[in-house]
């Protein structure tokens, strides 16, 4: 049989379920996956929130690239079963025919490795970008020795490479304690769960669990602050029911896992319609009864998807067979609520911690400069600044991200917003009063990742680019690098 | 309720420039447009002020807004990150130093001082360039900003001044009664008001249609990035003949425009889709070879914009007699750095029917025998592909 040629973004466990389905289906599968991370790209806290504070012996790629793949079994069963599996590399974007842009040719996704970077033409694209980390802000939080949930049980379990010995988590969540029961396994100490509310999120075995291992739980209460001066030594936590009742925790790592939220860069900016989802609460690609994202031959599997045969039915899709039964699409995270959890968080930390915290650390904006509109410090100071955040007149929007960080540059530093997006947008819904669906979230662009620039340049600059381009009011040509040599 | 003075269709930095100074002369004025702010060409512009001193037409609107910039901040209030170091043009072959002579040649033609400079000269301007550096041509007047700082200092100092912007509203057409324009008709109803600036850009062609207005505007779709920050390196307004315009932008992030160029048709309803192509690979490679420092930088983002090319390159400024109250701007692709005086002769002709500005030349007059086929003939159709 012809298979079709299948990219699947993400080896997470249904990227990987995926490539194996797809194989035994009898397709040419791709498996691309950005792990293990080059150190200086992971400083960019993409796709996790890895902090300023990662091990120095991540730098030993031999080691990672063993680590990371004999830590993930499901991609070790891809490599058997002649999965074209791409360990290292990022889809940094993907290209198809669209209105505006009908010179793409066959669809293709752009990755970049260590040595360089490729097309890869596919007939069905499956994106399985899984999750980030969401850190709110609080004072300290730049310091090393904070990171989010995810990343520390990346760091922990997959590249087996962890800083830290004695760790404060934020948050009651399954990401917390999965990361707690990873790190005491591993010998580490848990300094204490700190927990908003006076429930255990993850339930009462895990509660239970903790209690037993003689974790203390800090209930109703937040951070006010991670101290330290090279790295975190401490951290200040405060009870949000009693006067001014703070403690110190001794501590070197912050472990950020108040929730995660789904990594939609990628569909995102390749132009997939994307509708939000109150439920988690996120953006998240519009998909119809098979996974199929608003653009053709696009596919998302995601664990936000509250269906159990998701793989299946995409599959079912991309091999022509539309005999299933249409499915409600339902998006979930865990437990209940996480949206009011989120809040929650986002709330008391602004109340204890004030506006002077820094919200953008790439651009060092605090809450207060953002909320007010300022232009960044290094432009002149004693201009004007709008004092309203909200536009659009009746219809449409009432806040648009893209135009407050024109402003601020809120979203526009390194990180691309991965750190500081949420957090933004849920800080001017509290402050404007408006619902966070109704506030456009900041534009996605390529490359959803940093790349080095002798990375991403074009190889393939044929003459006809060479010549043309300077001229390029007077005649027409496709150029090979847009269109493919089969176009030609 | 739905009564204005002007009413601008457009909310691209000509609109907000035209907006801007109609309000701040004590007109009640709205800015409409089916989209967001400065999404289109303006979000997408180079930055440059553009000295057409190949153009004799121009060249005195250019010198105007030279003198406008100067003062642009205090004026809006806002941060423009205007840099007024001057623009240089870059060859690095030698049949890029014939083509600098030819432009050199060209741009003579006005009184801006312009000289031919080697590659040490160049370097001394931009310490970062290429050892291929074969000479440049300099202008130290002229000037770059940040094009979305720009248009945003233009929209909230037109608020204000108490003007309205309507985003995310299509516009469907100009309402036209016994030869007098009343408004325009909109998704949300009509609005009103007895005089209407069109300033939006390729869509410009639509509504003038059924006053049987041939506006000679095409529309491209092309392609932006910028780097991660470095430290300063260059002040001046870089142009390679390789194809890419390059500033460093005031945070030190390198930022470059160049094409290819992609031909595309705008509607009422919706902004137009501004996808990227793997061509910002070859724009990547352009930069490098321009500036091989880039190398040690990273891509941090890409993006498209549409903008507006008219059939002779040069802006339009255009006030009809019939349907009376109706009138026309657009760039030429290099409206960015004029649209401070365009704005001013737009207000000043929309509200007294004449301006000081010099606009001589840049009304439609001038296109009296185009083919209406004139799109297809130059190529320049929705779909056709130039690099």
């Amino acid at each position: 049989m012809s298979g079709k040629r299948i990219v699947i973004v993400g080896a997470s466990r249904l990227g990987c379920e995926f490539a194996l389905a797809a194989r035994a289906a009898g397709h040419e599968v791709a498996l691309v996956d950005e792990h293990p991370q080059e150190l200086k790209n992971m400083s960019f806290d993409a796709p996790y929130f890895y902090g300023s504070g990662l091990p120095a012996s991540l730098s030993d790629e031999t080691a990672a690239f063993d680590n990371v793949l004999s830590s993930n079994e499901p991609l070790l069963e891809c490599v058997e079963n002649e999965v074209d599996v791409k360990v290292g590399v990022v889809a940094w974007g993907a290209f198809h025919n669209a209105a505006n842009s009908q010179h793409i040719g066959t669809p293709k996704v752009g990755v970049v490795s260590r040595e360089g970077n490729e097309l890869l033409e596919y007939d069905a694209l499956v994106l399985a970008t899984g999750s980030r980390d969401f850190v709110p802000s609080f004072k300290g939080w730049e310091l090393p020795g904070v990171l989010g949930g995810k990343a520390a049980t990346k760091l922990l379990v997959s590249y087996q490479c962890f800083n830290g010995s004695n760790c404060l988590v934020l948050g009651t969540t399954s990401l917390a304690v999965e990361f707690a029961r990873a790190a005491r396994e591993r010998g580490l100490d848990i300094a204490g769960f700190v927990e908003p509310t006076s429930a255990f999120r993850a339930g009462q075995a895990d509660e239970a669990w903790a209690r037993e291992q003689g974790i203390p739980i800090h209930f109703e209460s937040v951070i006010l602050e991670a101290s330290g001066t090279d790295k975190v030594s401490s951290a200040t936590v405060v009870r949000l029911d009693g006067e001014d009742d703070k403690s110190e925790v001794t501590c070197d790592t912050i472990c950020v896992a108040i929730a995660e939220l789904p990594n939609i860069e990628l569909p995102a900016a390749m132009g997939c319609g994307l509708e939000f989802a109150e439920a988690i609460p996120a953006w998240v690609p519009i998909l119809d009864a098979n996974f199929q994202t608003t653009v053709p031959d696009v596919y998302w599997v995601s664990t936000f998807n509250d269906v159990d045969d998701q793989v299946a039915r995409a599959l079912a899709a991309i091999d022509g067979d539309e005999s299933r039964s249409a499915v409600q699409q339902k998006r979930t995270a865990e437990g209940t609520n996480p949206a009011e959890y989120i809040n929650l968080w986002v709330s008391k930390l602004s109340e204890t911690g004030g506006t002077g915290v820094i919200l953008c650390q790439c651009e060092t904006v605090t809450r207060g400069e953002f909320l007010d509109l300022q232009p960044p410090r290094y432009l002149k100071s004693g201009l004007r600044h709008p004092h309203d955040a909200v536009t659009g007149g009746d219809v449409g929007p009432k806040i648009s991200q893209d135009l407050l960080k024109r402003m601020t540059r809120v979203g526009m530093g390194h990180c691309q917003g991965k750190r500081c997006r949420d957090e933004a947008a849920i800080l001017l819904s509290q402050r404007f009063g408006v619902p966070l669906k109704d506030i456009k979230p900041g534009s996605y662009r390529f490359p959803v990742r940093p790349i080095d620039m002798a990375l991403i340049a074009a190889e393939d600059d044929d003459y006809h680019t060479r010549e043309k381009w300077p001229h390029w009011m007077h005649e027409e040509v496709v150029p090979e690098s847009v269109a493919g040599s089969a176009q030609r | 309720m739905n009564n204005y003075d002007v009413i601008v269709v457009g909310s691209g930095l000509l609109g907000l420039s035209t907006a801007y100074h109609a309000q701040k002369s004590g007109a009640r004025v709205l800015v409409i447009d089916r989209g967001s702010v400065a999404y289109e060409a303006s979000s997408r512009a180079t930055g440059y002020l553009s000295l057409r001193a190949d153009d004799p037409d121009e060249a005195p609107l250019a010198g105007m807004a030279e003198k406008l910039w100067d003062t642009l901040d205090e004026e809006l209030g806002y941060p423009t990150e205007w840099t007024q170091k001057g623009r240089l043009w870059v060859a690095f072959s030698d049949k890029q130093v014939e083509e600098l002579k030819g432009t050199y040649k060209a741009f003579t033609r006005a009184d801006f001082g312009f000289e031919l400079i080697d590659a040490d000269a160049c370097r001394k301007l931009i310490p970062i360039l290429s050892p291929e550096t074969r000479a440049g041509l300099y202008t130290p007047r002229s000037g770059h900003a940040n094009p979305q700082r720009v248009s945003q200092a233009f929209a909230w100092a037109f608020q204000d001044h108490g003007g309205t912007i309507l985003e995310h509203t299509p516009v469907y057409s100009v309402i036209e009664e016994a030869g007098k324009v009343k408004g325009v008709k909109t998704k949300s109803g009509d609005l009103y008001a007895e005089r209407v600036v069109l300033c939006a850009g390729g869509y410009n062609a639509k509504l003038l249609e059924p006053f049987g207005v041939l506006f000679p505007v095409a529309t491209v779709r092309l392609e932006a990035l910028v780097t991660t920050p470095l430290p300063p390196m260059y002040e001046v307004g870089f142009i390679g003949l390789n194809g890419l315009s390059i500033r460093q932008t005031r945070r030190g992030n390198l930022h470059a425009n160049g094409g290819p160029h992609e031909w595309v048709d705008v509607d009422a309803d919706s902004e137009p889709n501004k996808p990227n192509t793997p061509i910002v690979r070859n724009l990547v490679r352009r930069m490098i070879e321009a500036f091989p420092v880039a190398k040690g930088a990273q891509l941090l983002r890409t993006w498209a914009g549409v903008l507006d090319i008219t059939r002779d390159q040069k802006t339009i400024i255009h006030r009809f007699d019939h349907p009376e109250g109706l009138l026309v701007a657009a760039g030429a692709g290099h409206g960015f750095g004029m649209a401070p005086a365009i704005g001013i002769a737009m207000s000043e002709l929309t509200l007294n029917g004449a301006t000081n500005a010099p606009i001589k030349g840049l009304g439609l007059e001038r296109f009296s025998t185009l083919s209406p086929n004139w799109k297809a003939e130059k190529q320049w159709h929705a779909g056709s592909y130039n690099t």
